[in-house]
């Protein structure tokens, strides 16, 4: 509901997570090139087009330290949202039970719940006493964690770098959970598609690499967070050949093939950087370089105008406690959560526009989160100059 | 914990079965196994459906004006159900095809190719414990996702009547039986699929039979989903009637199309859904629920394609009058070819398919009895391997229980370059000269 806003230009969107700046310059020209190869307008292969699936296998093999074989490890999906579906359906069905880490991205409820499953939610909780100033306050109870897997857990869905808080989970955090699967016996399906996105101080570590978790995880990534290119609708699944063959087959019976020309210019995209994966200036390096500075000015700009941002460690959104400026909205419609009045009212006085946080959560947490907001900042510095303006005025007009 | 458990559980895959039960008996695919033979052995490619000829420049053009128009937000999402332009001009389209007002954000939507439009059907519309009849022969895609949304697929086939007169065979001749096609009508009886024209036959439904299932789905109030990707390749004069214009229909039929068959660009994988909003409002949760978006620049190039036949709709510049007179004559090459050795070919009246019966030809590959092959699998491997030319056993679009039907017939596409299609000529004519010198 709230993509309609994005439609109306007098409104500076932080909402939805899109970038409005440009992708690299070599990455548009590369499509450019694949529109003039006649065959490259025709079928590839179903599970990835051959010079992706071998470009990915190299980035990957480099990332992990292991071989993936391009053909037997890799599918390449309609963007990671594909991907999760591909994996839910192949790996998870009626009686199983799947942990959700909230907040978290929409569509993972719905998707298990479509597989006939049961999400099991645990909230990550603020360390601090509700006072957070960075991603890396949020924590899950190790304890109770552990209470929330039993027999029928199949999988657990892990995001990091972490949308919306940007939380980017450490060594110690991944061991936690990666013990748990290893004594439950249970899959993990890690959603990594902000993987390059993370900011000084902080390493985004894949839970595949971590003993015993190569052979019962589905590393999930995404074109359109790695190039921001979000409009081409590429993703990958990543795994062992005995999980990933499973979401083959629940590819070859839903759409069959990815579109070729976007494939192999990601493919000829993803060479590039290859090369220069020990050079500063690889798109994966400085993309978080510039994002970050994009990061600190929103945080600064918010902290100015009253509100609380927390400070991701990684990822392209930041979560705001907009309580601190007890905006009453006590007459509105109660049955609402407050965050999604406030993104309202917002909206329509201050002419911008985020998404509530309680939109990723489950029914049981919808409180604990709904005095949170979520902004977007991977935008171009005009779109932050007019939420600059806005935030500096604030003030003035509240009241 | 004891280390021992431990280690050993590093090095373990899960212990439990792993996969979903839906992906029960759907994980053969034709495709994946003839798709690497041909890229193995073949030097001339009948096989998989797909254009060897370049796709339209308007077409290419466009997509190269989108890229270098500097509108740089063409490579973020655009709207889920289908990129405004598109959709737009797609209903615009329909509306003059089906004689009524169409929506383009309810009674539209883009999907990944037609066959994610199909997937959105079935597991939309066809639950637990719900029919769902298919034609046979059959794309091969139709009963795994009948499988996959836990329907049972009943099947009826179309029956070969041979022409008397000794003249070659045509799709027409493939029909229906009336009272065995109402006898599979029952009240689980959820869908039929209808593909017009049909792959792999070629066969063009006509208005009689069109009418005989519109009959059927109203009388046992059942819905339609109508595959009509080929619905511009149609031949002699014939014309393409759709099922959701007859009486009765619109409400019930869900209309599947292809960028990739209407533009020969298959490797866009852009196609679409028209129909009531009563049905497509499910699909369009299925879609969000399953890929959401799909990728914006193909989108934003096929609606130029369009605009320019919405323009040029009816005169002999059009594209969609263009494509068939050229694809027509490439099947009456390829019919000359078939019938000059000895391959019987069943002309098709639309598509670019076309099968033939080769039982006259087969001396080089043995019958072998008992062998859990069908014999037509076996036939079009040994020529791919053998004599370079890939062609598809009919029987990969026939069900499991029916696969020895209909074993002496091998699925031939057209649509390829003239050079392709001499190459293929010369590799059957040297065929011919080697088995009668033998």
């Amino acid at each position: 509901e709230f993509t309609k806003v994005a439609a109306d230009p007098s409104i500076v969107n932080l909402g939805q997570g899109l970038p409005d700046i440009s992708p690299p310059s070599y990455v548009k020209e590369e499509l450019a090139k694949v529109a003039a190869v006649d065959r490259l307008n025709q079928y590839t292969r179903g599970f990835g087009h051959p010079s992706l699936v071998k470009a990915l296998s190299q980035v990957y093999e480099q990332v992990c330290g292991r071989k993936i074989d391009p053909l037997t490890d890799i599918l390449v999906t309609v963007g990671a949202y594909g991907s999760l579906f591909s994996t839910i359906q192949a790996l998870i069905e009626e009686g199983d039970e799947v942990i959700i880490i909230e907040p978290f991205y929409d569509c993972y409820e719905p998707m298990v719940k479509m597989a006939g499953a049961k999400p099991v939610f645990i909230p990550l909780r603020c360390k601090n006493d509700g006072n957070s100033a960075s991603s890396a306050d949020w924590v899950l109870d190790p304890a109770e964690l552990a209470s929330k897997f039993n027999s029928k857990t199949k999988a657990i869905i892990l995001n990091t770098p972490h949308n919306p808080i940007g939380k980017v989970f450490t060594q110690e955090e991944l061991q936690v959970i990666a013990d748990l699967c290893i004594k439950h016996d249970t899959l993990c399906i890690s959603d990594e598609v902000y993987e390059w996105l993370v900011y000084k101080g902080n390493k985004h570590i894949k839970i595949a690499t971590l003993p015993g978790m190569w052979e019962r995880t589905v590393t999930i990534g995404s074109a359109g967070k790695t190039y921001s290119v979000t409009g081409w609708k590429l993703g990958w699944s990543i795994g062992p050949e005995y999980l990933i063959k499973h979401l083959q087959v629940v590819h070859q019976n839903t759409l069959y093939t990815c579109p070729t020309p976007l494939q192999e210019a990601l493919a000829q995209a993803f060479w590039i950087d290859y090369k220069r994966m020990d050079d500063p200036d690889c798109y994966f390096y400085s993309l978080s370089r510039e994002l970050e500075s994009k990061r600190d000015r929103m945080a600064q700009l918010l902290k100015e105008a009253g509100l609380k941002p927390v400070v991701p460690d990684g990822g392209y959104f930041m979560i705001v406690d907009v309580s601190t400026l007890n905006v009453d909205l006590s007459d509105v419609d109660e049955k609402q959560p407050y965050d999604y009045k406030f993104v309202k009212w917002m909206i329509a006085s201050k002419k911008l526009s985020a998404i509530p946080l309680s939109a990723f959560c489950g029914p049981e947490t919808k409180k604990q989160f709904e005095k949170y907001i979520r902004f977007c900042f991977i935008k171009k510095d005009s779109t932050l100059d007019a939420a600059e303006v806005i935030l500096k005025n604030w003030n003035k007009q509240t009241g | 914990k004891a280390p021992n458990s431990l280690s050993f559980s590093l090095q373990a895959k899960m212990s439990r079965p792993v996969q979903a039960r839906r992906l029960e008996g759907i994980d053969k695919n034709i495709w994946v196994e003839f798709v690497k033979l041909a890229a193995t052995y073949s030097k001339v490619n009948l096989g998989q459906g797909f254009p060897d000829f370049p796709a339209p420049g308007f077409l290419t053009e466009a997509f190269t004006r989108a890229l270098g128009g500097g509108n740089h937000m063409l490579h973020q999402y655009t709207r889920a159900f289908g990129h405004p332009p598109l959709v737009k001009v797609l209903a615009q389209f329909f509306e003059k095809l089906l004689g009524r007002d169409l929506d383009p954000m309810t009674n539209v939507m883009v999907t990944v190719g037609a066959y994610q439009a199909l997937f959105c059907c079935f597991q939309a519309l066809v639950d637990e414990g719900d029919e769902v009849i298919i034609i046979e022969p059959f794309f091969d895609c139709y009963e795994p996702m009948v499988k996959m949304a836990g329907g049972t697929p009943v099947f009826v086939p179309l029956r070969p009547n041979p022409p008397k007169d000794g003249k070659l065979m045509s799709s027409a001749d493939w029909q229906l039986d009336p009272a065995e096609l109402a006898s599979k009508f029952s009240e689980r009886t959820k869908a039929i699929v209808l593909n017009s024209p049909n792959n792999p036959l070629g066969k063009v439904f006509s208005r009689g039979e069109l009418g005989l299932i519109a009959e059927l789905c109203v009388k046992h109030d059942v819905l339609c989903i109508s595959d009509e990707v080929y619905e511009w390749l149609v031949y002699d004069g014939k014309q393409h009637i759709r099922i959701a214009s007859l009486q009765g229909m619109w409400d019930r039929t869900v209309i599947v199309g292809s960028a990739g068959k209407t533009f020969s660009a298959t490797g866009w994988k852009v196609g679409w859904v028209v129909g009531p909003n009563r049905l497509l409002q499910h699909l369009r949760t299925v879609h969000q629920n399953s890929v959401y978006h799909c990728a914006t620049i193909a989108q934003e190039a096929v609606a130029q394609g369009f605009q320019r036949e919405l323009m040029l709709y009816g005169k002999p510049e059009s594209y969609f009058v263009q494509l068939p007179k050229e694809l027509q004559q490439k099947r009456d090459w390829l019919v000359q070819s078939l019938d000059g050795v000895g391959m019987k070919p069943i002309v098709p009246e639309g598509t670019y398919f076309l099968v033939a019966d080769i039982s006259q030809f087969k001396s080089d590959v043995p019958d072998v009895p008992n062998s859990d092959e069908p014999y037509d699998y076996r036939f079009a491997k040994w020529m791919v391997k053998n004599k370079g030319l890939a062609a598809i056993p009919l029987s990969a679009f026939y069900s499991e229980g029916h696969k020895n039907n209909y074993t002496n017939f091998i699925r031939f596409c057209f649509a390829k370059e003239e050079a392709t299609l001499k190459a293929a000529n010369d590799i059957l004519q040297k065929w011919k000269q080697e088995k009668t010198s033998s």
